[in-house]
């Protein structure tokens, strides 16, 4: 892996974690359109993947650090005292756990299976397609939702715990390579009510302790030998990554404020359809 | 037989101890799908949350009780 394919590969990453628009998507179709040949099971290779997450994710807590820290104490003293008090970081915390179960345990049971079966570009190329129909789905079901049903907003503290276990069957989606585990998080709450800034911050919430996890479990990969040739470009791959995840989620709090993910659908939509044609004249593979 | 409260309150415990057991088998290797960190940690953290929920279902359940008593 070169300096600049591992500089495109971290921007890209750092980019399209949190942009609705699938990360794991774009790592398969850009390297595809560059004609790289990059070994995805080369160890040096899985060790620079797992410090770009690990970059993310550290910008992730940086980003909200205050808040975590507010939603750990609660979550601590809650387990103290046995009980959920009337404290909203107490059910934010709970609400976090909760949604992040079924991700966990169908992201550990699943991952490599689904990834094994679906990874191929074409298949990537048609399920960045269905992220756009899905995020095209959502704004229109909840238009319907309020203007003929008359339901209004709610808070991010009043989702119920069967509420967070729907957005994280949802974020489980993500799973498939194409489906970008922000947007369909955002669908998911705003199809319960919540506005795209509040459904938008639960999404980043709730990424922040999978991709953590994520890649703290893969973390004995940076020590492998293997992974001593890539040593500073995964460093610098993580500080960049990093800086671009922080740069994005601070875009994207205030883009949500007034917009909605119509943008992203049809972006996706796009480079679905092109990636499509191009596989099959055969201009890339 | 046992009373329903007991059952619910032993229930989490036991939950709890069979994903350790589960959790350590995969930390060690011994299940046919051989050693799993992800699975291992998976298990630990499923088992903390039986023994946490344990604690709040036991809470609820004093609360219930002094409810009922003071009636």
């Amino acid at each position: 892996m070169s300096l600049v394919q591992a500089l495109v590969l971290a921007v890209l990453q750092g980019f399209s974690e949190l942009f609705p628009i699938s990360s794991l998507g774009h790592t398969v179709l850009v390297p595809a359109y560059f004609h790289w040949n990059i070994d995805r099971a080369d160890p040096g290779f899985l060790a620079f993947v797992v410090a770009l997450h690990l970059g993310t994710a550290l910008a992730l807590v940086v980003f909200y650090w205050s808040e975590w820290v507010r939603i750990v104490r609660a979550l601590v003293a809650s387990v103290v005292r046995g009980e959920i008090g009337a404290n909203p970081d107490e059910r934010l915390a709970w609400l976090l756990v909760i949604g992040t179960l079924p991700v966990g345990i169908l992201g550990v049971f699943l991952e490599k299976m689904v990834r094994h079966l679906f990874g191929s570009t074409a298949i990537v190329a048609g399920f960045l397609i269905v992220n756009a129909g899905v995020m095209f789905l959502g704004e229109r079901l909840q238009r319907r939702q309020h203007e003929q049903q008359g339901r209004g907003l709610r808070p991010l503290e009043k989702l119920s715990w069967s509420d967070a276990v729907k957005v994280g069957f949802a974020q489980a989606l993500a799973l498939f390579p194409g489906i970008s585990r922000s947007g369909v998080s955002i669908v998911a709450g705003i199809l319960l009510d919540l506005d795209h800034e509040a459904a938008a911050h639960y999404a980043f919430l709730l990424a922040t302790p999978v991709i953590g996890a994520a890649s703290l479990l893969e973390l004995p990969r940076l020590f492998e030998p293997a992974a001593h040739d890539v040593l500073w470009l995964s460093v610098g791959g993580a500080v960049i990554s990093g800086i671009t995840a922080y740069a994005s989620v601070a875009f994207l709090t205030r883009y949500f404020r007034s917009n909605d993910l119509r943008p992203f659908g049809w972006y996706c939509l796009g480079a679905g359809l092109l990636s499509l044609l191009l596989l099959f004249g055969k201009v890339i593979s | 037989m046992k009373s329903a409260p007991s059952v619910v309150k032993y229930l989490p415990l036991v939950v709890a101890l069979v994903c350790f057991a589960v959790a350590l088998l995969y930390a060690t290797g011994a299940t046919s799908l051989g050693y799993h960190l992800k699975h291992s940690v998976l298990f630990a953290i499923l088992g903390v949350l039986a023994l946490v929920g344990g604690r709040f279902l036991a809470k609820t359940q004093v609360k219930t009780r002094s409810r009922a008593g003071s009636r």
